[in-house]
Protein backbone atom coordinates (compact mmCIF):
# COMPACT_ATOMS: atom_id res chain seq x y z
CA UNK A 1 0.00 0.00 0.00
CA UNK A 2 0.95 3.69 -0.44
CA UNK A 3 1.58 5.35 2.60
CA UNK A 4 2.24 8.89 3.80
CA UNK A 5 3.63 9.13 8.01
CA UNK A 6 3.58 11.86 9.87
CA UNK A 7 6.07 11.95 13.38
CA UNK A 8 8.48 14.90 14.82
CA UNK A 9 10.32 12.12 16.15
CA UNK A 10 12.76 11.83 13.57
CA UNK A 11 14.20 8.70 14.90
CA UNK A 12 10.90 6.86 14.91
CA UNK A 13 10.01 8.28 11.62
CA UNK A 14 12.92 6.73 10.16
CA UNK A 15 12.02 3.58 11.65
CA UNK A 16 8.74 3.48 10.62
CA UNK A 17 9.89 4.41 6.92
CA UNK A 18 12.49 1.64 6.90
CA UNK A 19 10.00 -1.14 8.50
CA UNK A 20 7.17 -0.11 5.81
CA UNK A 21 9.90 -0.37 2.75
CA UNK A 22 11.05 -3.87 4.29
CA UNK A 23 7.69 -5.11 4.10
CA UNK A 24 6.60 -4.15 0.99
CA UNK A 25 4.65 -0.83 1.21
CA UNK A 26 5.48 2.25 -0.62
CA UNK A 27 5.99 5.44 1.51
CA UNK A 28 5.25 8.32 -0.52
CA UNK A 29 6.01 11.30 2.31
CA UNK A 30 7.39 10.92 5.84
CA UNK A 31 6.92 14.16 7.58
CA UNK A 32 7.17 16.42 10.80
CA UNK A 33 4.40 18.14 11.33
CA UNK A 34 0.39 18.48 10.92
CA UNK A 35 0.58 21.32 8.19
CA UNK A 36 3.42 19.47 6.07
CA UNK A 37 1.06 15.91 6.42
CA UNK A 38 -1.92 17.85 5.19
CA UNK A 39 0.13 19.50 2.00
CA UNK A 40 1.27 16.17 0.79
CA UNK A 41 -1.78 14.41 1.46
CA UNK A 42 -3.24 17.00 -1.08
CA UNK A 43 -0.30 16.45 -3.47
CA UNK A 44 -0.25 12.75 -3.40
CA UNK A 45 -3.13 9.55 -3.20
CA UNK A 46 -1.89 7.68 -0.30
CA UNK A 47 -3.80 4.29 0.49
CA UNK A 48 -3.19 5.48 4.55
CA UNK A 49 -1.75 7.63 6.52
CA UNK A 50 -0.30 7.44 9.71
CA UNK A 51 0.33 10.32 11.89
CA UNK A 52 1.24 10.88 15.40
CA UNK A 53 -1.59 13.08 17.43
CA UNK A 54 0.81 15.10 19.50
CA UNK A 55 3.31 17.00 17.08
CA UNK A 56 5.03 20.53 16.74
CA UNK A 57 4.06 23.62 17.15
CA UNK A 58 2.55 23.52 20.49
CA UNK A 59 2.46 19.21 21.10
CA UNK A 60 -1.41 19.00 22.15
CA UNK A 61 -3.47 17.59 19.22
CA UNK A 62 -2.53 18.50 15.84
CA UNK A 63 -2.07 15.52 14.49
CA UNK A 64 -5.46 14.53 15.30
CA UNK A 65 -7.30 17.68 14.09
CA UNK A 66 -5.09 16.59 10.89
CA UNK A 67 -6.51 13.23 10.88
CA UNK A 68 -10.64 14.35 11.10
CA UNK A 69 -9.54 16.95 8.24
CA UNK A 70 -8.55 14.36 5.96
CA UNK A 71 -11.00 12.21 6.63
CA UNK A 72 -13.64 15.13 6.09
CA UNK A 73 -11.77 15.41 2.93
CA UNK A 74 -10.64 12.44 1.25
CA UNK A 75 -13.11 9.66 2.81
CA UNK A 76 -11.17 7.02 0.89
CA UNK A 77 -7.73 7.22 2.60
CA UNK A 78 -7.53 5.01 5.58
CA UNK A 79 -6.15 7.55 8.71
CA UNK A 80 -4.04 5.59 11.72
CA UNK A 81 -3.61 7.92 14.80
CA UNK A 82 -0.86 7.25 17.11
CA UNK A 83 -1.63 8.28 20.21
CA UNK A 84 0.91 8.86 23.68
CA UNK A 85 -1.96 8.13 25.99
CA UNK A 86 -5.63 6.57 25.40
CA UNK A 87 -7.63 9.53 24.90
CA UNK A 88 -11.16 9.19 24.90
CA UNK A 89 -11.90 11.78 23.74
CA UNK A 90 -9.76 11.74 20.58
CA UNK A 91 -11.32 8.55 20.40
CA UNK A 92 -14.34 9.60 19.95
CA UNK A 93 -13.97 12.45 17.42
CA UNK A 94 -11.86 10.14 15.16
CA UNK A 95 -14.23 7.43 15.35
CA UNK A 96 -17.84 9.34 15.46
CA UNK A 97 -17.81 10.19 11.97
CA UNK A 98 -17.76 7.02 10.77
CA UNK A 99 -15.57 3.61 11.72
CA UNK A 100 -14.71 2.93 8.44
CA UNK A 101 -10.60 2.78 7.22
CA UNK A 102 -9.73 4.48 10.56
CA UNK A 103 -7.64 3.02 13.28
CA UNK A 104 -6.46 4.12 16.70
CA UNK A 105 -3.53 3.20 17.88
CA UNK A 106 -1.36 3.28 21.19
CA UNK A 107 2.07 4.71 20.11
CA UNK A 108 3.59 1.66 21.92
CA UNK A 109 1.52 -0.55 19.69
CA UNK A 110 4.34 0.45 16.83
CA UNK A 111 6.71 -1.50 18.78
CA UNK A 112 4.71 -4.61 18.24
CA UNK A 113 5.36 -5.23 14.91
CA UNK A 114 3.42 -7.58 13.68
CA UNK A 115 0.10 -5.90 15.77
CA UNK A 116 1.23 -2.79 14.08
CA UNK A 117 1.20 -4.25 10.45
CA UNK A 118 -1.91 -5.66 11.13
CA UNK A 119 -3.91 -2.75 12.02
CA UNK A 120 -2.53 -1.10 9.00
CA UNK A 121 -3.92 -3.58 7.00
CA UNK A 122 -7.75 -3.92 8.26
CA UNK A 123 -7.94 -0.06 8.27
CA UNK A 124 -6.53 -0.36 4.26
CA UNK A 125 -8.99 -2.69 3.77
CA UNK A 126 -11.88 -1.01 4.81
CA UNK A 127 -11.86 -2.02 8.78
CA UNK A 128 -11.36 -0.30 12.05
CA UNK A 129 -8.29 -0.92 14.30
CA UNK A 130 -8.67 0.36 17.45
CA UNK A 131 -5.81 -0.27 20.24
CA UNK A 132 -6.51 -3.53 22.50
CA UNK A 133 -5.56 -1.16 25.58
CA UNK A 134 -7.82 1.50 24.51
CA UNK A 135 -11.16 -1.35 24.43
CA UNK A 136 -9.53 -2.77 27.85
CA UNK A 137 -9.48 0.92 29.67
CA UNK A 138 -13.17 1.55 27.91
CA UNK A 139 -14.50 -1.52 29.21
CA UNK A 140 -13.44 -0.90 32.61
CA UNK A 141 -14.95 2.68 33.22
CA UNK A 142 -18.06 1.29 32.03
CA UNK A 143 -21.14 1.80 34.92
CA UNK A 144 -23.96 -0.36 36.18
CA UNK A 145 -26.19 2.13 33.95
CA UNK A 146 -24.62 1.10 30.67
CA UNK A 147 -26.18 -1.25 28.58
CA UNK A 148 -22.19 -2.69 28.82
CA UNK A 149 -22.37 -4.14 31.80
CA UNK A 150 -25.82 -6.39 30.74
CA UNK A 151 -23.05 -8.22 28.89
CA UNK A 152 -21.85 -11.77 29.57
CA UNK A 153 -17.66 -12.10 29.92
CA UNK A 154 -18.14 -14.00 26.46
CA UNK A 155 -20.32 -11.12 25.12
CA UNK A 156 -17.54 -8.76 26.13
CA UNK A 157 -14.58 -10.23 24.89
CA UNK A 158 -16.35 -10.74 21.10
CA UNK A 159 -16.67 -7.06 21.52
CA UNK A 160 -13.68 -6.05 22.61
CA UNK A 161 -12.34 -8.67 19.84
CA UNK A 162 -14.93 -6.69 17.48
CA UNK A 163 -14.08 -2.91 18.50
CA UNK A 164 -10.53 -3.58 17.80
CA UNK A 165 -11.63 -3.96 14.44
CA UNK A 166 -11.62 -7.92 13.57
CA UNK A 167 -13.85 -9.82 11.19
CA UNK A 168 -16.13 -12.53 11.99
CA UNK A 169 -13.72 -15.32 11.48
CA UNK A 170 -10.63 -13.74 12.88
CA UNK A 171 -12.72 -13.36 16.14
CA UNK A 172 -13.24 -16.81 15.68
CA UNK A 173 -9.84 -17.91 15.35
CA UNK A 174 -8.68 -15.57 18.11
CA UNK A 175 -11.39 -17.06 20.88
CA UNK A 176 -11.13 -20.71 19.54
CA UNK A 177 -14.91 -20.73 18.97
CA UNK A 178 -16.53 -21.52 15.77
CA UNK A 179 -18.17 -18.67 13.28
CA UNK A 180 -21.80 -19.70 13.98
CA UNK A 181 -20.84 -19.34 17.56
CA UNK A 182 -19.20 -15.61 17.02
CA UNK A 183 -22.31 -14.66 15.00
CA UNK A 184 -24.75 -15.45 17.96
CA UNK A 185 -22.36 -13.55 20.55
CA UNK A 186 -22.80 -10.73 18.08
CA UNK A 187 -26.30 -10.91 17.68
CA UNK A 188 -26.87 -10.93 21.50
CA UNK A 189 -24.35 -8.04 21.75
CA UNK A 190 -26.33 -5.65 19.71
CA UNK A 191 -29.35 -6.78 21.28
CA UNK A 192 -28.77 -5.80 24.59
CA UNK A 193 -26.91 -2.60 23.26
CA UNK A 194 -30.19 -1.82 21.01
CA UNK A 195 -28.83 -2.17 17.39
CA UNK A 196 -30.89 -4.58 16.63
CA UNK A 197 -33.27 -2.90 13.89
CA UNK A 198 -29.52 -1.56 12.52
CA UNK A 199 -27.86 -3.16 9.53
CA UNK A 200 -24.85 -3.90 7.95
CA UNK A 201 -20.99 -2.87 8.93
CA UNK A 202 -22.46 0.40 10.50
CA UNK A 203 -23.64 -1.72 13.58
CA UNK A 204 -20.26 -3.05 14.07
CA UNK A 205 -19.17 0.50 14.00
CA UNK A 206 -22.09 1.31 16.12
CA UNK A 207 -21.67 -1.03 18.78
CA UNK A 208 -17.82 0.14 19.54
CA UNK A 209 -18.96 3.16 19.75
CA UNK A 210 -20.81 2.58 22.61
CA UNK A 211 -17.46 2.42 24.59
CA UNK A 212 -16.29 6.11 23.30
CA UNK A 213 -19.41 7.55 24.04
CA UNK A 214 -18.81 10.38 27.00
CA UNK B 1 12.69 44.02 52.73
CA UNK B 2 16.12 46.16 53.32
CA UNK B 3 17.03 48.02 55.87
CA UNK B 4 17.95 51.76 55.30
CA UNK B 5 21.64 52.18 56.03
CA UNK B 6 21.79 54.10 59.05
CA UNK B 7 23.65 57.66 58.53
CA UNK B 8 26.76 58.91 60.51
CA UNK B 9 26.72 60.31 64.03
CA UNK B 10 27.28 63.81 63.10
CA UNK B 11 25.25 63.97 60.55
CA UNK B 12 22.12 63.12 62.37
CA UNK B 13 23.48 65.37 65.26
CA UNK B 14 23.05 68.02 62.72
CA UNK B 15 19.82 66.72 61.56
CA UNK B 16 18.20 66.97 65.05
CA UNK B 17 19.44 70.74 64.96
CA UNK B 18 17.72 71.61 62.07
CA UNK B 19 15.29 70.49 63.13
CA UNK B 20 15.03 72.81 66.31
CA UNK B 21 15.44 75.45 63.57
CA UNK B 22 12.57 74.22 61.25
CA UNK B 23 10.44 73.97 64.26
CA UNK B 24 10.76 77.55 65.05
CA UNK B 25 10.15 78.48 61.35
CA UNK B 26 6.78 75.85 61.71
CA UNK B 27 6.12 77.71 64.31
CA UNK B 28 6.14 81.57 63.09
CA UNK B 29 3.70 80.20 60.26
CA UNK B 30 1.32 78.43 62.31
CA UNK B 31 1.06 82.09 64.52
CA UNK B 32 1.58 83.48 60.86
CA UNK B 33 -1.09 82.25 59.26
CA UNK B 34 -3.25 81.33 62.10
CA UNK B 35 -3.43 85.10 62.49
CA UNK B 36 -3.76 86.00 59.19
CA UNK B 37 -6.31 82.87 58.29
CA UNK B 38 -7.92 82.60 61.57
CA UNK B 39 -11.49 84.37 61.35
CA UNK B 40 -11.83 82.79 57.46
CA UNK B 41 -11.00 79.70 59.59
CA UNK B 42 -14.34 79.91 61.68
CA UNK B 43 -16.91 81.41 59.41
CA UNK B 44 -18.10 78.30 57.27
CA UNK B 45 -18.23 80.19 53.79
CA UNK B 46 -14.59 80.54 53.61
CA UNK B 47 -13.83 77.58 56.07
CA UNK B 48 -13.10 75.21 52.71
CA UNK B 49 -10.15 78.30 51.28
CA UNK B 50 -8.63 79.23 54.09
CA UNK B 51 -8.31 75.24 55.15
CA UNK B 52 -6.69 74.72 51.89
CA UNK B 53 -4.39 77.52 52.27
CA UNK B 54 -3.69 76.74 55.17
CA UNK B 55 -2.69 73.21 54.16
CA UNK B 56 -0.80 74.17 51.10
CA UNK B 57 1.59 76.39 53.09
CA UNK B 58 1.99 73.23 55.72
CA UNK B 59 2.46 71.28 52.68
CA UNK B 60 5.27 73.34 51.68
CA UNK B 61 7.24 73.04 55.29
CA UNK B 62 6.79 69.46 54.87
CA UNK B 63 8.27 69.32 52.07
CA UNK B 64 11.48 70.80 53.82
CA UNK B 65 10.56 68.46 56.89
CA UNK B 66 11.07 65.44 54.31
CA UNK B 67 13.99 66.95 52.65
CA UNK B 68 15.78 66.83 56.18
CA UNK B 69 14.68 63.76 56.77
CA UNK B 70 16.37 62.36 53.84
CA UNK B 71 19.37 64.59 54.02
CA UNK B 72 20.50 64.20 57.22
CA UNK B 73 19.23 60.52 58.42
CA UNK B 74 19.28 58.85 54.99
CA UNK B 75 15.63 58.13 55.34
CA UNK B 76 14.27 56.47 51.92
CA UNK B 77 10.65 57.75 51.39
CA UNK B 78 8.83 56.30 48.87
CA UNK B 79 6.12 58.07 46.73
CA UNK B 80 3.26 58.50 48.83
CA UNK B 81 0.21 61.19 49.01
CA UNK B 82 -0.46 62.88 52.55
CA UNK B 83 -4.34 64.30 52.51
CA UNK B 84 -4.15 67.78 54.30
CA UNK B 85 -5.63 66.72 57.40
CA UNK B 86 -2.69 64.38 57.85
CA UNK B 87 0.05 67.30 56.54
CA UNK B 88 -1.26 69.46 59.12
CA UNK B 89 -1.25 67.02 62.08
CA UNK B 90 2.38 65.83 61.13
CA UNK B 91 3.37 69.71 61.07
CA UNK B 92 1.72 70.58 64.20
CA UNK B 93 2.98 67.11 66.12
CA UNK B 94 6.34 67.80 64.51
CA UNK B 95 6.43 71.22 65.50
CA UNK B 96 6.06 70.34 69.13
CA UNK B 97 8.10 67.77 69.77
CA UNK B 98 10.90 69.91 67.72
CA UNK B 99 10.52 72.83 69.91
CA UNK B 100 10.74 70.43 72.92
CA UNK B 101 13.70 69.36 71.02
CA UNK B 102 15.09 72.80 71.06
CA UNK B 103 14.54 73.38 74.46
CA UNK B 104 16.22 70.37 75.95
CA UNK B 105 19.03 70.87 73.37
CA UNK B 106 19.46 74.53 75.29
CA UNK B 107 18.80 72.83 78.67
CA UNK B 108 22.10 70.51 77.59
CA UNK B 109 24.00 74.10 76.53
CA UNK B 110 23.04 75.20 79.79
CA UNK B 111 24.36 72.18 82.10
CA UNK B 112 27.62 72.20 79.58
CA UNK B 113 28.57 75.75 80.23
CA UNK B 114 27.66 75.21 84.28
CA UNK B 115 29.17 72.21 84.08
CA UNK B 116 32.69 73.67 82.57
CA UNK B 117 32.70 76.64 85.51
CA UNK B 118 32.20 74.08 87.81
CA UNK B 119 35.20 72.48 86.71
CA UNK B 120 37.20 75.73 86.24
CA UNK B 121 36.33 75.94 89.60
CA UNK B 122 37.37 73.16 91.17
CA UNK B 123 41.17 74.19 91.63
CA UNK B 124 40.93 77.29 93.89
CA UNK B 125 37.27 76.47 95.58
CA UNK B 126 36.82 75.74 99.60
CA UNK B 127 34.12 73.08 98.56
CA UNK B 128 34.06 69.86 100.52
CA UNK B 129 34.57 66.53 98.61
CA UNK B 130 30.88 66.01 99.53
CA UNK B 131 29.61 69.09 98.29
CA UNK B 132 31.48 67.66 95.20
CA UNK B 133 30.02 64.66 94.48
CA UNK B 134 26.39 66.01 95.31
CA UNK B 135 27.34 68.03 92.45
CA UNK B 136 28.17 65.46 90.11
CA UNK B 137 25.74 63.05 90.93
CA UNK B 138 23.64 66.41 90.26
CA UNK B 139 24.93 67.31 87.07
CA UNK B 140 24.93 63.30 86.08
CA UNK B 141 21.80 62.69 86.68
CA UNK B 142 20.28 65.82 84.68
CA UNK B 143 22.29 64.98 81.93
CA UNK B 144 20.79 61.66 81.67
CA UNK B 145 17.56 62.80 81.70
CA UNK B 146 18.35 65.72 78.66
CA UNK B 147 20.05 62.36 77.24
CA UNK B 148 16.80 60.23 77.34
CA UNK B 149 14.81 63.28 75.89
CA UNK B 150 16.87 63.74 73.27
CA UNK B 151 16.88 59.80 72.32
CA UNK B 152 12.92 59.87 72.65
CA UNK B 153 12.44 63.12 70.85
CA UNK B 154 14.39 61.88 67.76
CA UNK B 155 12.80 59.24 67.61
CA UNK B 156 9.62 60.50 68.01
CA UNK B 157 10.79 62.67 64.83
CA UNK B 158 11.34 59.76 62.71
CA UNK B 159 8.53 57.85 63.69
CA UNK B 160 6.45 61.07 62.59
CA UNK B 161 7.97 61.03 59.20
CA UNK B 162 7.90 57.78 58.41
CA UNK B 163 3.96 57.43 59.65
CA UNK B 164 3.61 60.61 57.19
CA UNK B 165 5.67 60.05 54.52
CA UNK B 166 6.54 56.14 54.37
CA UNK B 167 4.03 53.44 53.74
CA UNK B 168 2.62 52.72 57.56
CA UNK B 169 3.30 49.55 59.37
CA UNK B 170 0.11 48.24 58.46
CA UNK B 171 0.38 48.96 54.89
CA UNK B 172 3.90 47.57 54.64
CA UNK B 173 2.12 44.34 56.22
CA UNK B 174 -0.46 44.25 53.50
CA UNK B 175 2.35 44.96 50.90
CA UNK B 176 4.62 42.04 52.29
CA UNK B 177 1.02 39.78 52.02
CA UNK B 178 0.73 40.69 48.73
CA UNK B 179 4.04 39.72 48.01
CA UNK B 180 3.77 36.11 49.48
CA UNK B 181 0.59 35.84 47.88
CA UNK B 182 1.82 36.45 44.76
CA UNK B 183 5.07 34.56 44.85
CA UNK B 184 3.53 31.41 46.21
CA UNK B 185 1.26 31.23 43.43
CA UNK B 186 4.35 31.74 40.97
CA UNK B 187 5.83 29.21 42.67
CA UNK B 188 2.71 26.46 42.06
CA UNK B 189 2.90 27.69 38.22
CA UNK B 190 6.64 27.53 38.09
CA UNK B 191 6.26 23.52 39.50
CA UNK B 192 3.18 22.85 37.04
CA UNK B 193 5.50 24.34 34.17
CA UNK B 194 7.94 21.91 35.08
CA UNK B 195 6.19 19.10 35.43
CA UNK B 196 4.97 19.50 32.02
CA UNK B 197 8.57 19.71 30.67
CA UNK B 198 9.71 16.47 33.07
CA UNK B 199 6.68 14.96 30.96
CA UNK B 200 7.49 15.95 28.00
CA UNK B 201 10.90 14.65 28.44
CA UNK B 202 9.85 11.47 29.42
CA UNK B 203 7.83 11.43 26.30
CA UNK B 204 9.07 12.90 23.70
CA UNK B 205 12.67 11.69 24.28
CA UNK B 206 12.57 8.47 26.64
CA UNK B 207 10.01 7.11 25.17
CA UNK B 208 10.42 7.60 21.57
CA UNK B 209 13.58 5.74 21.94
CA UNK B 210 12.58 3.15 23.58
CA UNK B 211 9.60 2.53 20.77
CA UNK B 212 12.33 2.70 18.09
CA UNK B 213 14.35 0.21 19.90
CA UNK B 214 11.08 -2.31 20.36
CA UNK B 215 10.66 -1.47 16.54
CA UNK B 216 14.25 -2.47 15.86
CA UNK B 217 14.05 -5.91 18.01
CA UNK B 218 10.48 -6.41 15.68
CA UNK B 219 12.28 -5.77 13.00
CA UNK B 220 15.20 -7.98 13.61
CA UNK B 221 12.94 -11.31 14.10
CA UNK B 222 10.93 -10.64 11.36
CA UNK B 223 14.47 -10.30 9.18
CA UNK B 224 14.88 -12.47 6.29
CA UNK B 225 18.20 -13.13 6.71
CA UNK B 226 20.45 -14.03 9.65
CA UNK B 227 22.75 -11.09 8.49
CA UNK B 228 20.45 -8.64 8.37
CA UNK B 229 18.87 -9.89 11.51
CA UNK B 230 22.36 -9.28 12.99
CA UNK B 231 22.89 -5.64 11.68
CA UNK B 232 19.32 -4.96 13.19
CA UNK B 233 20.53 -6.20 16.58
CA UNK B 234 23.37 -4.26 16.41
CA UNK B 235 21.81 -1.27 15.89
CA UNK B 236 19.18 -2.21 18.72
CA UNK B 237 22.10 -2.53 21.11
CA UNK B 238 23.52 0.49 20.27
CA UNK B 239 19.78 2.74 20.58
CA UNK B 240 19.57 0.83 24.17
CA UNK B 241 22.71 2.23 25.14
CA UNK B 242 21.23 5.84 23.85
CA UNK B 243 17.88 5.54 26.02
CA UNK B 244 19.99 4.93 29.06
CA UNK B 245 22.13 7.48 28.08
CA UNK B 246 18.92 9.99 27.13
CA UNK B 247 16.98 9.01 30.77
CA UNK B 248 20.24 9.72 32.70
CA UNK B 249 20.28 13.17 31.28
CA UNK B 250 16.20 14.08 31.84
CA UNK B 251 16.60 12.44 35.33
CA UNK B 252 19.51 14.88 35.68
CA UNK B 253 17.10 17.88 34.56
CA UNK B 254 14.32 17.22 37.09
CA UNK B 255 17.06 17.12 39.73
CA UNK B 256 20.43 17.36 39.42
CA UNK B 257 21.69 14.75 42.44
CA UNK B 258 25.03 15.81 42.66
CA UNK B 259 23.80 19.31 44.49
CA UNK B 260 22.80 17.45 47.62
CA UNK B 261 26.24 14.76 47.47
CA UNK B 262 28.97 17.02 46.01
CA UNK B 263 27.31 20.89 46.55
CA UNK B 264 26.47 23.87 43.90
CA UNK B 265 30.44 23.93 42.58
CA UNK B 266 30.20 20.52 41.52
CA UNK B 267 26.49 20.52 40.32
CA UNK B 268 27.42 23.75 37.51
CA UNK B 269 30.58 21.64 36.75
CA UNK B 270 28.34 19.32 35.07
CA UNK B 271 26.37 21.95 33.60
CA UNK B 272 29.20 23.66 31.52
CA UNK B 273 30.04 19.54 30.77
CA UNK B 274 26.56 19.10 29.21
CA UNK B 275 26.58 22.35 27.50
CA UNK B 276 27.78 22.68 23.86
CA UNK B 277 29.20 25.94 24.11
CA UNK B 278 32.23 26.90 25.45
CA UNK B 279 31.61 27.99 29.70
CA UNK B 280 33.74 30.00 31.37
CA UNK B 281 32.67 29.83 35.25
CA UNK B 282 34.03 32.18 38.39
CA UNK B 283 33.12 30.20 41.70
CA UNK B 284 33.60 32.33 44.92
CA UNK B 285 31.50 31.66 47.67
CA UNK B 286 33.28 31.47 50.87
CA UNK B 287 30.99 29.95 53.45
CA UNK B 288 28.38 27.16 53.14
CA UNK B 289 24.61 28.26 51.23
CA UNK B 290 21.41 27.16 52.40
CA UNK B 291 20.45 24.14 50.52
CA UNK B 292 17.28 26.22 49.17
CA UNK B 293 19.57 28.67 47.49
CA UNK B 294 21.94 25.86 46.10
CA UNK B 295 19.14 24.96 44.49
CA UNK B 296 18.25 28.19 42.93
CA UNK B 297 21.36 29.37 42.09
CA UNK B 298 21.62 26.25 40.44
CA UNK B 299 18.93 26.06 38.36
CA UNK B 300 19.52 29.79 37.36
CA UNK B 301 22.12 29.12 35.75
CA UNK B 302 21.97 25.73 34.36
CA UNK B 303 18.40 27.76 32.56
CA UNK B 304 20.17 30.66 31.34
CA UNK B 305 23.02 28.45 30.10
CA UNK B 306 20.62 25.96 28.19
CA UNK B 307 18.93 29.55 26.80
CA UNK B 308 21.96 30.62 25.85
CA UNK B 309 23.15 27.36 23.54
CA UNK B 310 19.62 27.02 22.38
CA UNK B 311 18.77 30.76 21.10
CA UNK B 312 21.39 33.61 21.06
CA UNK B 313 23.50 32.68 18.77
CA UNK B 314 26.40 32.91 21.36
CA UNK B 315 29.90 31.54 20.50
CA UNK B 316 30.51 31.61 24.78
CA UNK B 317 29.10 32.16 28.05
CA UNK B 318 30.19 33.75 31.00
CA UNK B 319 28.92 32.68 34.46
CA UNK B 320 29.93 33.96 37.82
CA UNK B 321 28.50 32.75 41.79
CA UNK B 322 29.90 35.30 43.61
CA UNK B 323 28.88 35.37 48.10
CA UNK B 324 29.45 37.63 50.75
CA UNK B 325 28.17 36.19 53.41
CA UNK B 326 24.37 37.98 53.21
CA UNK B 327 23.55 37.05 49.62
CA UNK B 328 24.50 35.72 46.44
CA UNK B 329 24.78 37.16 43.19
CA UNK B 330 24.84 34.68 40.17
CA UNK B 331 25.69 36.61 36.94
CA UNK B 332 25.38 34.69 33.40
CA UNK B 333 26.31 36.44 30.24
CA UNK B 334 26.11 35.40 26.88
CA UNK B 335 27.94 36.49 23.79
CA UNK B 336 24.64 36.16 21.83
CA UNK B 337 22.38 38.31 19.77
CA UNK B 338 19.83 39.34 22.57
CA UNK B 339 16.32 39.62 22.63
CA UNK B 340 15.65 37.21 25.16
CA UNK B 341 11.87 37.13 26.31
CA UNK B 342 11.53 37.68 29.87
CA UNK B 343 7.86 36.42 29.59
CA UNK B 344 8.97 33.51 28.64
CA UNK B 345 8.02 29.87 30.24
CA UNK B 346 11.91 29.10 31.45
CA UNK B 347 12.63 32.54 32.43
CA UNK B 348 9.27 32.88 34.48
CA UNK B 349 9.83 30.08 36.64
CA UNK B 350 13.00 30.89 37.49
CA UNK B 351 11.86 34.48 38.31
CA UNK B 352 8.96 32.89 40.65
CA UNK B 353 12.08 30.41 42.30
CA UNK B 354 14.15 33.45 43.19
CA UNK B 355 11.15 35.64 44.46
CA UNK B 356 10.06 32.66 46.88
CA UNK B 357 13.16 32.97 48.29
CA UNK B 358 12.97 37.29 48.58
CA UNK B 359 15.45 37.58 46.01
CA UNK B 360 15.15 39.45 42.64
CA UNK B 361 16.32 38.08 38.93
CA UNK B 362 17.04 40.82 36.26
CA UNK B 363 16.97 39.88 32.71
CA UNK B 364 19.02 42.32 30.24
CA UNK B 365 18.76 41.66 26.91
CA UNK B 366 18.75 44.40 24.28
CA UNK B 367 18.73 43.45 20.52
CA UNK B 368 21.67 42.66 18.99
CA UNK B 369 23.07 41.13 22.40
CA UNK B 370 24.58 40.49 25.16
CA UNK B 371 21.77 39.21 27.36
CA UNK B 372 23.32 39.20 31.01
CA UNK B 373 20.48 37.50 33.35
CA UNK B 374 21.35 38.63 37.28
CA UNK B 375 20.36 36.87 40.28
CA UNK B 376 20.47 38.26 43.70
CA UNK B 377 19.34 35.55 46.21
CA UNK B 378 19.35 36.54 50.11
CA UNK B 379 21.20 34.47 52.31
CA UNK B 380 20.12 34.74 55.91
Amino acid sequence: MRVILAEDSTLLREGLVRLLAEEGHEVLAAVGDAEALLAEVGAKTPDVVVTDIRMPPDHTDEGLRAAVRIRELRPEIGVVVLSQYVERNYAAQLLTSSAERVGYLLKDRVAQVEEFLDALERVHAGGAAIDPEVVRQLLIRTTHADPLTRLTPRERTVLEALAEGHTNAAIGQKLHISLSAVEKNLNAIFDKLGLSRTTGYSRRVLAVLRYLES
Amino acid sequence: MKQPVAAPFLLRVAGVLVGCLTAVLNLLYFVLAGAALGAFLLWPRTRPRAHALLAAGARRLTGVERRRRSLFFRDAFPEHRACDQQILRYLAARTYSGLLCAVVVGLVDFGAVLAGIFAASLTHTSMTWVDILGQVVLGGTLLFLAVQGLRALTEQDARLARECFGPSERELLQRRIDELATSRAAVVRAVDVERRRVERDLHDGVQQRLVALAMLLGRARRGRTPERADALLEQAHKEAQEVLTELREVAWRVYPTALDSLGLREALGGVSERCALPVRMEYDVPQPLPSAVETAAYFVVSEAVNNAAKHSAADEVFVRVHGDGTSLVVLVRDTGTGGADPSGSGLTGLGSRVAALDGTLRVDSPLGGPTTITAELPCA
